[in-house]
């Protein structure tokens, strides 16, 4: 945590921004330590970036999700000067119930696939190669499920009959949820 | 006209029946009129083709005969004609010039039926049948083909070869008809109809009389009995077939077949584009003209990929302004919408998620609250809390549950197995999630984490404290390591000495807090004890005051205790006082209360009501503004000025047609009336120049023989001329007598009277005979 002395006080800000974007699903930092010699002059190593980032990232997930008090932050970061620890608090201040929603909509995901996106598309067949006049229409669902960390895309061509055994059974899932409600 | 590819008649409702009545394949009949369809190009290439093509033993191809009567197809023939249908000359080696324009237009029609007569194909396998030798009209060709068609279903192949028309139809046939088209159109009512007549007599009487009840049943207005089926006439039946053509389902044929209106429209718009798009050649990426890049490139296929935003609005303040730094974010470091999703494309689907997740929101909770929010009585908020807390203690509930019972799988039914769910607990202790899931590892994972989050502050920090300790100097290498080595053992050892220390002196002041505690706990004991003492000591002290005047202090103390016992009888009869009517206020006030209850509850139930109708007629509102909107459409898509004048002008011709009947029909009046005066004048006259020739000759008559003679000669002329007017009279009449019997002949005819009466005698006997059939056994039995 130490070596975000190495920062000016306004990339420190920018870079706590960036790492908050990260909890709440977005752009985290990238993986590559920035290319600037910093004022020491000596280049970051990948390591040393890795450490800040996700030390970073540990720290405001700890905090905003124990809804801890200014003290006990500024105690985690007791090595880091005043200026850039009352950067960290001021991010953290902004951002706090972005990151408690971040958090909780991590928890929510607590079985090993989940759903991460999903697209239709309805489509007319004209005809096939046996009709000359077909005229049925057809549902492709796409699917993204994050399976173990990895995106893993679905699709589904259903017709009218199958789409409403689907839409029959969602319904009925809903239902229990309503329930447990 | 059997053509078996296409196994199908003209319209779609006649491949619905086909289809129901299974017709098998081989020699089924197709209209080659349906064939005119099909055929696009020159006449010459395609026609033999198609006609061959259908593999059959024998073809007979028949055309519709387009009369100049009227017939029940003119409505369609009407609709296909559109506006501007150009004449054609059509020749043998002429490309045709459009399906349109020869479907659309009666003579193209009949020039090409005549071409295609006049056609020279295989003469051994097709049998041409010019349209001007068809005996049966459009309408009528399809009930005949119905029939032959049914008949193929079943096993009557004899009966259906040479019937050609209505007239030709055996009562077995239209009863098979007849019951195959009742089913088709209603299968409930039709499944009871046996298609089959039986033998018996009476049993024919009752299969007549059930068909012409589901006829009636269906809606058929004409007159329909046993006698329709049995002993049939042309022109019912015919008219019996046609209700029940025009009653045969055919909403898919429209569909398919016949398309109408704007989805058909639509779709020949689609296939036309396809088409069209097919017939040019395709080219590699680097050749396409830009025209072709819209269609043949495989386009921008954008993923639906959301990702969370970040909107100023959406973290909920409630009310309040934000705190200063929330503020200083959005106006510094915040990036606009449009900029913070990683991609371009995912921002408009990132947009369409958070609109969609907060509206779907707002609804559940619109619906929730009028559902049973409002039903609790209670404030939003309260009644949010409510809900948090009971299902906090829901989830506490079953976490408890599965995870002190990890033997007992979940019978929740919340989450996978209860193991799972011990480990969750574990993971929210550690609260230390990983890259994109919450890990799923056991505690020895979580520590582990610790340990390298928080063990690097604490080494560098020693690290620092043991490099300002180090002492600096010029001292050789050797010694300064051979001291240095020296020191960091001392070290080690003064710092094991001093852990150990620590070590120890955490333990006592351990024993010591320890001690303390129990010291503490019992002074509190100690003083409570002394405070009891205390009480009791200064009842005893006054007591033991009292008591060496016993007498006068117990006589005292009694006084007291009545004075008191008195004072707390008035009070009681004052609080009496006072109760009843503080009492019956309370009664009168809970009473108001449920009353108020009572309304609320009822205005509540009222509201409830109200939302349901504003839902509902938002609903017709909604429903009535699309259609609204589809007839104005409609409307708009109407060719308004051709229906218009034309109807116009039809009408206006009838009306003079009309006015020029009546006309005639006046004048007519008027001529019988001039005759019947001038009939009525000249009868009066010869009366009246009788009455006078009589008298006169009368008188003459006394005084001479030869004037008596001529006044014999002038009644006998009188009675002669009556009877002369009185047989043309009666010639007349007769005349108009003969007339009507001809016409009444001829209907008769028409209904086959004879055959019939002979047929029914027939039945009449069988009846006899079965009865008297029946009437032996019931004699024997």
């Amino acid at each position: 945590m130490i070596s975000l002395n190495r920062f000016s006080s306004t990339e420190c800000h920018r870079l706590c921004h960036q790492v908050v974007d990260g909890l709440c699903g977005r752009d985290p930092p990238g993986r590559d330590p920035p290319a600037v010699l910093d004022h020491g002059g000596d280049a970051w190593s990948l390591g040393e970036w890795r450490e800040l980032t996700q030390g970073l990232a540990s720290l405001f997930r700890h905090t905003a999700g124990d809804d801890c008090s200014d003290e006990e932050v500024l105690a985690g970061l007791r090595d880091v000067s005043p200026g850039h620890g009352e950067a960290v608090l001021s991010v953290l201040r902004a951002r706090r119930e972005e990151i408690r929603q971040g958090l909780l909509q991590r928890t929510h995901l607590t079985s090993s696939s989940t759903l991460q996106d999903f697209d239709w598309q309805l489509k007319l067949a004209l005809s096939s190669d046996k009709m000359s006049s077909l005229q049925t229409p057809l549902l492709t669902l796409r699917l993204d499920v994050r399976e173990e960390g990895r995106l893993r895309p679905v699709a589904i061509e259903m017709s009218r009959d199958e789409l409403h055994t689907l839409i029959s059974s969602l319904e009925a899932a809903n239902k229990v949820v309503l329930q447990l409600k | 006209m059997l053509i078996n590819e296409f196994g199908c008649l003209r319209k779609g409702d006649k491949s619905v029946l086909v289809k129901n009545l299974r017709v098998p394949d081989e020699n089924a009949q197709l209209d080659a009129s349906k064939l005119l369809y099909h055929i696009a190009s020159s006449i010459n290439a395609r026609l033999a083709n198609a006609y061959t093509a259908a593999g059959a033993d024998e073809t007979l191809v028949i055309f519709d005969c387009y009369n100049d009567e009227p017939s029940a197809k003119d409505h369609e023939r009407r609709r296909r004609a559109g506006v501007g249908a150009t004449e054609y000359k059509l020749t043998l080696n002429t490309p045709l010039p459009g399906r349109e324009a020869v479907m659309k237009s009666t003579s193209n029609k009949t020039q090409l039926l005549r071409l295609l007569c006049t056609y020279d194909l295989p003469a051994d396998k097709i049998l041409l049948v010019n349209h001007m030798d068809c005996i049966v009209k459009h309408e009528e060709a399809d009930i005949i083909s119905y029939m032959l068609e049914a008949a193929r279903g079943t096993h009557h192949t004899e009966v259906a070869e040479d019937v050609q028309s209505v007239k030709q139809f055996t009562s077995e046939l239209i009863v098979e008809a007849v019951v195959r088209c009742v089913r088709v159109i209603n299968p409930a009512m039709g499944g009871g109809l046996s298609p089959l007549l039986p033998p018996g007599m009476s049993a024919r009487f009752r299969v007549g009389m059930s068909l012409a009840q589901a006829c009636q049943d269906l809606g058929y207005k004409g007159e329909i009995g046993y006698q329709t089926f049995l002993y049939s006439n042309e022109p019912e039946i015919r008219s019996l077939l046609m209700f029940l053509v025009e009653k045969l389902p055919r909403e898919s044929a429209e569909a398919s077949d016949q398309p109408a209106g704007k989805s058909a429209v639509l779709q020949r718009a689609i296939a036309a584009q396809i088409k069209a798009q097919l017939a040019l050649p395709w080219l590699p990426p680097n050749c396409r003209l830009p025209l072709l890049c819209k269609t043949q490139s495989a386009g921008p296929s954008l993923s639906f990929r959301a990702q969370p935003l970040s909107l100023p609005y959406s973290t909920k303040s409630t009310g309040k302004t934000p705190p200063r730094e929330v503020m200083e974010y959005r106006r510094d470091v915040l990036l606009p919408v449009t900029a913070q999703p990683s991609h371009q494309g995912a921002m408009v689907a990132s947009l369409l998620q958070q609109h969609t997740a907060e509206l779907s929101a707002a609804q559940e909770w619109d619906s929730e609250w009028n559902s049973q929010g409002l039903l609790s009585r209670l404030t939003p908020e309260e009644y949010r809390s409510r809900k948090l807390t009971r299902l906090h203690k829901r989830i506490k509930e079953q976490l408890r549950s599965a995870s002190s019972d990890p033997s007992q799988e979940s019978s929740s039914g919340v989450s996978g197995s209860s193991s799972d769910l011990a480990q969750l607990l574990l993971s929210f202790q550690g609260s230390a999630p990983g890259d994109h899931l919450l890990p799923k590892g056991t505690h020895f994972t979580h520590t582990q984490k610790f340990t390298f989050t928080q063990d690097p502050g604490v080494l560098v920090q020693q690290m620092a404290a043991v490099a300002s300790s180090m002492p600096l100097g010029g001292k050789s290498e050797g010694e300064v390591q051979a001291s240095q080595q020296e020191e960091l053992a001392s070290l080690e050892e003064k710092l094991q000495q001093v852990a150990l220390h620590i070590d120890q002196l955490t333990d006592h002041m351990k024993q010591m807090n320890l001690t303390v505690a129990q010291v503490t706990n019992e002074l509190k004991d100690r003083e409570l004890g002394n405070q009891e003492k205390a009480g009791t000591r200064l009842v005893k002290k006054q007591t033991v005051d009292l008591l060496p005047d016993a007498e006068n202090n117990l006589a005292k103390l009694q006084m007291l205790v009545e004075g008191s016992a008195q004072r707390v009888v008035s009070l009681a009869s004052q609080w009496e006082k006072h109760r009843t009517p503080l009492i019956e206020e309370h009664r009168r006030l809970k009473e108001l209360c449920t009353n108020q209850d009572m309304e609320s509850s009822r205005q509540l139930s009222e509201i409830k009501e109200l939302h349901e109708k504003i839902r509902e007629s938002a609903e017709k509102a909604k429903k009535k503004e699309t259609l609204y909107k589809q007839l104005i459409a409609e409307l708009e898509n109407l060719p308004k000025d051709v229906s218009r004048s034309a109807y116009t002008l039809r009408i206006l011709e009838i009306v003079g047609n009309i006015k020029k009947q009546k006309e005639e029909i006046t004048k007519i009046l008027s001529d019988t009336k001039e005759l019947q005066k001038e009939i009525n004048n000249l009868t009066g006259k010869l009366d009246r120049t009788f009455a006078v020739t009589d008298e006169l000759v009368f008188k003459d008559a006394k005084k001479d023989e030869s004037v008596r003679k001529s006044y014999k000669y002038l009644a006998a002329l009188h009675e002669n001329c009556n009877q002369l007017i009185q047989t043309i009279e009666d010639t007349g009449t007769i005349l108009r007598e003969i007339r009507d019997l001809e016409e009444q002949i001829e209907t008769e005819n028409g209904n086959k009277t004879v055959a019939n009466l002979e047929r029914i005698l027939e039945d009449y006997k069988a009846i006899r005979e079965e009865n008297i059939a029946l009437a032996s056994k019931v004699r024997e039995g």
